[in-house]
This record gives C-alpha cells, structure tokens and sequence, in this order.
C-alpha cells in the first residue's frame, strides 16, 4: 500500500475537537504520518490541547476553548505539519502473541480460508508470515487493529454481525486482524483467539499494546 | 468515615458519574460522564462547589434512604422532590438526618437528573475517574447501573472543585445548532438540506450511548460505503445504512465508520439530552466562531 499521501487537512470535530486527517481511506503511508504526528505532538504539545488521539488515519486534537482559539491552533498545527519531513518512524516494540486458530475458537477460519482459495493450514502460516503492526487502538478499549496482510490476504467483513464474542478474540478482514480486549459485537470474521488480553483497568496506562508497534502472531502450543 | 445511602427504588440507568474519565481516547475509552454537565454542575454549585461525584438518574427518578447526616443537592430537568413525604424544592440543598427517605419522582420535563452530596462517593477511581461507562460496563458501582437494594458507600468530606453553574436546559422550541460534519461533504446538496429543513422526532431508543431519531426516511441511501473508522466525539449525528439518524451522547464508541453528517454544538448538547422521546428537533448549523460564543455564554 503505497498510496500517495494527500497533503493533511485539520476539520473541526464540534466546538471542542480538531481532526488533523492524512487520508479519507485507510492506508499505510496516511496511517504511519498519523502516528509519527501523534507522538511530535505528544513531546512537544501547543498550549491549550488537552488530548491527543491517534487513529487509523488521523489525529484527534481536544482542546479548551478558553485557553486556545481554534483558528490559532489551527494554525500552528499547519506550521508543524509544514516543517515535517516524511521521517521515517522510529520502530516501535515487538509483541509474541500466540493464537489458538480455527475450532471453536475461530468459527470463520475455515470459511475465510476458502474464501481466499487456501486450506485453513496455508492460511494460518500466510496470516503468521510477517510481523504486522499495530495502525491504532479504537472502536472499544483495547481493541487494536494490525496491518497490512498481503493482497492475498484481502477479506471483506462478513455480510452479518456476530454476538458479542469473548475478549482476546482474533479478527480478521479487509487485510488487517484485529484482537477485541472486552466483550463486543463484530463483524468480521472470528478466526481464533488469545490469551492476551490488551486491556488491564486499574493499570496506567491500560494497555499494553502502542500504535507502531510490530506483532509477531504465531499459532499457540506449537 | 461511614455513611452512605440504600437505593430504594432506581429507575432504569441510574449511574455514578462525575465530570468524566478523559484522556482516554487513544485507549479506546470515551470519557462518560454527566449526560446533562450543566445539571450536574448545578447541583455542585449548590454546595459551594464543596460536591462528590453525582447519582445520575433517569426519567423515573430515584429513591433512596439517607445512612447517615449529609448534605445533598438536587438538580437537572424538572423532578418532584420529597423527604419522609414532604415536599421540598427542586433545584435546592438539603441537610439529611440517618434514616431520611428521599423520594425523587417523574415531573414535567427532562430525562436526567442529579444528586451529588457532601461526601464523595467511595467507589474506586478507574483511570482516574469514577464515571460510569455504562457502554463498557467500566467504572462507578461495579460498571453497572444502579438497583434497588444497593448500598452506595460515602468516603471523605468532597472536595471543593469548581463551583461554576451550568447553561439552562430548559425545554424551548429553538432549533439545535450543529456544525457541519466530518463527513457532510460526502451527503448531496439536497440531503443536507432535508436535514435543515426537517424536524426529527426523539424515539425512544435513547441511552448514555446515544439517541436514535425517528423519521430518518430523509436519508434513504446514506448508505456511504467503505468509511475508514474515525474519531467520534459526543453530540456527533452519524447516519446508518438504513437511514437512521443517531446523535451520539457520553458513552460513545470512541471511533465509528457511519458518515457523520453534523455535530451538535456544546452549547446546545445538554438541552439536546433533556429531550424527551416524541419530542421534535431541528437542527440549524452555524459557524464554529458562532459555536465558541454560545459555548463561551453558557459556561
């Protein structure tokens, strides 16, 4: 995924929010500038933001309004993201997560295999091949999503939404997997699960798991 | 220190909420807190600012029994109010004697409403906060609404914290402003105006995630296909595949892939919340210059 990147716009999200967005589509160069402009603004905030939030393809900026006039943060966003070079990201850590593929722990692992013209065994060592990295948590706590599988790898989610499935559910679909951290409906397919869960309450910070980190998913008790 | 209050009756969705659990985003967390904020801050203002976290109850109201002496505040909509069957007034402070039967009851308007008291209220902090996030099941009394027979525990004298009031919720015909959405460019001409035009009405699937409006047949194919998940904050309106407009409130999903099409304003949320089902809105964009001054007028 070498899509060209789209120079960055910042829209109000509300009165209370900037999204500074490098993409209106998921991809890999948007998602890494998303990132890497997360953590230049984690070390070096503009006075009056309150959180920073990075997603897929954007950043979310919540800021008080009686410390800082949008336009001006408006501003000064446009003049740091206009001294960016496209630096390369600096790596992040590297996560062992093994996975209990297929049975009754990944219903759709044998569908989703056949789907892609592989048998369930060539899918879980394609699905194993290289590490993915982590593009954000969202969407509930904990639940990361990983990227970017092969074109050989590109399922879209299925037509129907699942019940709430168990945390640590490993997911799987538009070239990505994704793991849940608490219980939630989905509709991507459910192709095994693990015991690691990435969502610990009474811990600071919650999760163990960063955006920009690398998984290595292997296929547990082997 | 001891003391605390026995629920005798909670309607459905009574909650432990204080001001919200923020920073949390990036951990797929939204911060919760009081669906009504200028509600709640009322009822802190009532104490001088010197106010716990809240008991947030909904449209049927609460009642509860006092342990112990303390302090308690009631605001948000329009509730009856009594104590061992004596009227008092809405929107006050009172001292509670042990013993004490508070009664809240269903009045003219509103669907929230608050009692914060004294003392704090000795549930955990999670990540900070003792907010309910009833979405997650995270946070407050055990991650869960409140029922009858729970002992709600008091710690420490509460805090003084700001002693700023809040906007007025009152009901008014007035029509919601909004700003455009992140995905508004992506409706047609003539949807986007349907919405202006338009009033929706209040269903009654409403809750702290959000509130579904009825008459969405405005929006036969917004079905937009293939959105990246993005960022979600509260009082954003996302659209569903069959045409069903949502007004996402305090415990949203932190991200979502609806197309959004406006975002209440801050000013206006809170009168937004009080709205109940058959009720009808209008929503009326403005400008975010327009958004921050209002907002500015309300705090």
């Amino acid at each position: 995924m070498s899509e060209p990147l789209m120079l960055p716009t910042i829209v109000p999200l509300g009165d209370r929010a900037l999204l500074v967005r490098f993409g209106t589509s998921l991809g890999e160069r948007a998602n890494r500038a998303a990132v890497a402009f997360a953590r230049r603004l984690d070390d070096a905030a503009p006075e009056g933001i309150e959180e920073i939030d990075p997603n897929l393809v954007s950043v979310l900026l919540r800021y008080d309004p009686d410390r800082i006039d949008p336009a001006r943060l408006a501003g000064e966003l446009r003049l740091m993201l206009s001294l960016a070079e496209e630096e390369p990201e600096t790596p992040g850590r590297t996560h062992a997560i093994a996975v209990h593929f297929g049975g009754e722990d990944g219903p759709d692992l044998d569908a989703a295999a056949e789907a892609l013209g592989m048998s369930p065994s060539q899918f879980v060592a394609a699905h194993n091949a290289a590490p993915l990295r982590v593009l954000t948590t969202g969407f509930a706590p904990g639940f990361v999503y990983c990227g970017f599988h092969p074109k050989t790898l590109n399922l879209p989610r299925r037509t129907e939404v699942r019940g709430r499935v168990p945390a640590g559910t490993v997911l799987f679909a538009a070239g990505q997997t994704a793991i849940t951290a608490t219980p939630i409906p989905t509709g991507w397919h459910v192709i095994g699960r693990t015991d690691f869960i990435n969502f610990v309450p009474d811990r600071s910070p919650p999760t163990i798991l960063a955006e920009g980190d690398l998984i290595a998913f292997s296929e547990a008790g082997r | 220190m001891s003391g605390g209050i026995t629920v005798l009756r909670a309607g459905p969705l009574a909650t432990i909420q204080d001001a919200g659990r923020f920073g949390m985003l990036r951990y797929g967390i939204a911060a919760s807190g009081p669906m009504v904020r200028g509600a709640f801050a009322a009822a802190g203002a009532l104490l001088g600012g010197r106010a716990g976290a809240a008991i947030e109850f909904t449209r049927t109201g609460l009642d509860f029994r006092a342990e112990g002496e303390v302090e308690a505040a009631f605001s948000g909509g329009a509730f009856s109010l009594s104590v061992n069957g004596e009227a008092r007034d809405w929107n006050s402070a009172l001292q509670l004697a042990a013993g004490d039967l508070v009664r809240v009851a269903p009045g003219a308007w509103g669907n929230y409403g608050y009692v914060r008291f004294g003392r704090e209220i000795a549930v955990p902090l999670l990540l900070g906060s003792r907010a309910t996030n009833s979405t997650v099941g995270l946070g407050g009394f055990g991650g869960r609404a409140l029922v009858t027979g729970d002992r709600v525990p008091f710690g420490d004298a509460a805090e003084q914290g700001g002693a700023e009031g809040g906007g007025s919720a009152t009901p008014s015909d007035a029509p919601v402003r909004v700003i455009w959405g992140l995905h508004a460019d992506l409706f047609p001409g003539a949807m986007r105006q349907l919405f202006v035009d338009k009033s929706f009405e209040i269903s009654t699937r409403l809750d702290r995630m959000g509130v579904r409006l009825a008459r969405g047949e405005t929006f036969p194919q917004a079905g937009i296909l293939s959105l990246v998940s993005d960022a979600v904050v509260p009082g954003d309106i996302q659209i569903l595949g069959d045409g069903t407009p949502i007004v996402l409130m305090r415990d949203h999903q932190p991200t979502g892939g609806y197309p959004r099409i406006a975002t209440v304003i801050s000013a206006d949320l809170d009168r937004f919340a009080q709205m109940r089902p058959g009720s009808l809105v209008r929503f009326e964009p403005v400008t975010l210059t327009h958004a921050l001054a209002a907002g500015k007028a309300a705090r």
